[in-house]
């Protein structure tokens, strides 16, 4: 900062210098020099920039700026556009990380619901076993490793996707959005195997447990047909837990996402961290994780209201 | 375990730091894959080439005298039967000599009877020669100079003597490696298959000479247990070295992390009260931080030790822990036998030590065995970042240089399967006697 004021001084001086007289005058650099310096601490002493940081009025100026998420500018980064703010930046890059990472929930949860609903009904075969056994295995396996393993697999043996998934045309270009789903089938295949095994096991040990309760043995005995019971009780009544899944599954990819986006080279807001960081742009560091964490309490917040919304009985307050 | 056990015994803490030194693993090939790839390819007649040394004492000597110089001959032959050309081939060699230099000479004897001479120095004109790696000459007592050398296949020498033998070939030879011209057939760039004899000779004009140390190092494509990597380091060495470091670093923070969580949970929980709800919050503060996010920038700011980062995971470890023990503890609290070993005028610590702690051991047992993959994983993501501890290879450092290498592109899978397979299976082994402790602790709680 103090840096940036410097050139700024320095650079109105020397634009001035024709026209200012007294600047004229000065023939000894010495003493230019001396002006330079003055004008410098002026400047730094009224925007607050001598005191430490801790100091109260510094801290609650740049709380106040992030607040109002005015974000300031990035060093070294600029949007397609060419801008240097770190909220275009940021807007930019958020629709490639909502593109890839829900979807790829959406359709690890869909796939859960579906599959893990029909082992409910078929329990203590081998596929039992097998859904338990690939629950704990994604578990232990990293997933940006298998993402390595995956682009070993089909970039390097098979080639058929590419293996850095930026698109090659430029945004705006015809044919960009369909470049942009090519790039992406990889990642989100990738993301999607090491999902889909812990949200099927997860699924059916939810609606087990409610399938044992009695009112749906009752619908049983009364003679309604096993499937209308499993879709239209079993699950409904399993819907907040399915819910609490889906949120966990959601707030946890942000996390997640800095590792495989870096893998994968996608261009979205996880890679935007990772290069921010390597390059130590403080103002987009502040930015983004005062974005993530943002985005995190926001998506717990949906999700606390959506499950008071559909199950009555959390919203009695009492413990 | 027993990996662990062995490197921990046998490899002394010295070794660990040759892991990030190029000349300890300068002898080994570059970019070789696991040498068990040959049996996967023998029915198809497509091995690769493996990775040979030979000694100076595996050379067949032979020497003679002119009028006025002597004429050393060390011979290697080496059997090539593989399908594809070796990745290059290095000669280190050191020689004493007095004041007179002599002369050295590398020859290659073909298998089709073909003769190329591939290097030759008069080492009066050593010390002007830098370009190869290793080059120095050092003045010994009473005017014995000693040289040692280093002749790669890459040199600019070889290349140089082998354009000479282009009309030989009935292909172009001008941009090829000198190991694929050396190996090739002359009517197609395909390797021939053969008894290859490579001469080392010495020219020496007086007595002094004598050769210290001769190496013939024919780096091949597939090497040892688990390949190598892109700068020659063996993938097996770097396993092994890994291994105590991510079980260190698993225990520690689990064991850490458990214990906080059990006694800050059991305070929380047995309390009650206002100190139990401010507790609670204490540990909603912590959950609801976004971790992966802020281990990079704390190890960003503060250094990378190994210590720092096992804090860091208990740190943000522990607050899960005690959610579960505090649950549990407000649980037991209420029961009959607890409640009447109050009123018979037991103090706090002797209710909570003689009644709570026992009952909550299987489950602290089990949430310690799964602590430690987690531990395991956070760590090996954020070496993977580029934030682990440098002087401690450990498996996600691996992975992260392969990643700069583009090993993924580039197709050495090998050097990406090893480490993650590693981690993985530690981190499952864990996972698999955490999963069978709770089930135990479950069911010894319902009888």
């Amino acid at each position: 900062m103090v840096d940036n004021i410097r050139i700024q001084v320095t650079n109105s001086l020397s634009d001035s210098i024709s026209e200012n007289q007294r600047l004229n005058q000065l023939q000894d650099s010495q003493e230019r020099q001396s002006i330079i310096e003055k004008q410098i601490s002026i400047q730094t002493k009224s925007l607050g920039l001598d005191e430490p940081w801790y100091s109260p009025k510094k801290i609650s100026n740049s709380l106040l700026q992030i607040a109002t998420l005015n974000l300031g500018n990035s060093r070294f980064f600029t949007t397609n556009d060419g801008s240097s703010s770190v909220n275009e930046l940021i807007i930019e890059k958020l629709p490639n990380t909502i593109l890839l990472f829900t979807t790829s929930s959406i359709t690890v949860i869909v796939i859960g619901i579906i599959l893990g609903s029909y082992l409910a009904k078929r329990e203590g075969k081998i596929s039992d076993k097998l859904v338990a056994g690939l629950a704990s295995a994604s578990l232990s396996v990293p997933p940006w490793w298998f993402s390595m393993i995956m682009i070993v697999l089909f970039s390097y043996l098979l080639q058929i996707f590419p293996a850095r998934s930026t698109p090659l045309i430029s945004p705006g270009a015809p044919g960009y959005f369909g470049d942009l789903l090519y790039h992406m089938t990889l990642p989100f295949i990738t993301m999607v195997i090491i999902g889909f095994a812990s949200s099927v096991y997860y699924t059916k040990y939810i609606v087990l447990r409610v399938i044992e309760e009695d009112y749906i043995k009752t619908l049983g005995i009364i003679g309604l047909p096993s499937r209308k019971i499993l879709f239209k009780h079993a699950l409904k009544n399993a819907g907040p837990q399915l819910m609490t899944m889906l949120g966990i599954g959601l707030t946890a990819t942000l996390g997640g996402s800095i590792l495989i986006e870096e893998i994968f080279d996608w261009p979205g807001m996880g890679n935007l961290f990772y290069n921010a960081v390597i390059q130590n742009d403080s103002p987009l560091i502040i930015g983004l994780v005062y974005f993530f964490t943002l985005l995190y309490l926001l998506t717990r917040l949906v999700l606390d209201l959506t499950l008071s919304f559909l199950d009555p009985r959390i919203r009695t307050g009492d413990e | 375990m027993g990996i662990t056990i062995y490197t921990v015994l046998y490899i002394p803490a010295k070794e660990r730091s040759e892991w990030n030194n190029p000349f300890f693993w300068i002898n080994y090939p570059k970019n070789a894959a696991p040498a068990w790839v040959n049996y996967f390819l023998m029915p198809f007649q497509q091995q690769l080439p493996e990775h040979e040394i030979y000694s100076k004492n595996e050379a067949i000597v032979s020497s003679y005298s002119e009028t006025d110089f002597k004429v050393d001959n060390h011979t290697f032959s080496y059997e090539f039967v593989y399908a594809q050309f070796p990745s290059g081939f290095s000669i280190p060699f050191s020689l004493e000599f007095g004041e007179i230099p002599p002369a050295v000479e590398i020859t290659v004897k073909r298998p089709d009877g073909l003769e190329f001479v591939i290097y030759y120095n008069s080492l009066d004109s050593v010390p002007s020669v830098q370009n190869d790696i290793g080059s120095q000459l050092s003045n010994a007592s009473n005017q014995q100079h000693e040289l040692s050398q280093r002749v790669f296949s890459s040199s600019k020498e070889v290349i140089d003597s082998l354009i000479e033998y282009a009309d030989l070939f009935n292909f172009s030879i001008s941009d090829l490696p000198a190991e694929k011209i050396i190996f090739s057939e002359t009517d197609s760039n395909i390797p021939l298959r053969g008894t290859y004899k490579f001469i080392f000779t010495t020219y020496s004009f007086d007595n002094d000479t004598i050769l210290k140390e001769l190496n013939l190092i024919i780096e091949g494509k597939v090497f040892g247990l688990l390949g190598t990597d892109e700068f020659r380091r063996d993938i097996t060495f770097g396993i092994m070295i890994g291994t105590p470091v991510a079980l260190l670093i698993g225990v520690a923070v689990a064991s850490t992390a458990t214990t906080i969580g059990l006694f800050y949970g059991l305070i929380a929980g047995y309390k009650g009260g206002k100190t139990g709800t401010l507790m609670v919050i204490i540990i909603d503060i912590f959950l609801s931080i976004p971790t992966m996010v802020l281990f990079i920038i704390l190890s960003l700011n503060f250094g990378s030790s190994l210590l720092f980062l096992i804090g860091l995971f208990v740190l943000f470890g522990w607050p899960g822990l005690a959610l579960i023990n505090r649950t549990f503890s407000v649980q037991i609290k209420n029961y009959p036998y607890v409640e009447a070993s109050k009123l018979m005028g037991e103090s706090d610590f002797k209710v909570v030590l003689r009644h709570i702690i026992p009952q909550l051991v299987p489950f602290t047992l089990a949430n310690f065995a799964l602590a430690v993959p987690a531990a395991i994983l956070a760590e090996a993501a954020l070496s993977f970042l580029g934030f682990g501890d440098p002087s401690f290879p450990t498996w996600g450092q691996m992975l992260q240089d392969a990643h700069f290498s583009s090993a993924e592109i580039l197709g050495y899978w090998w050097w990406i399967l090893a480490p993650g397979l590693m981690i993985s299976i530690t981190s499952m082994a864990f996972i698999l006697i955490g999963r069978s402790l709770e089930y135990r602790a479950k069911l010894s709680k319902k009888q």
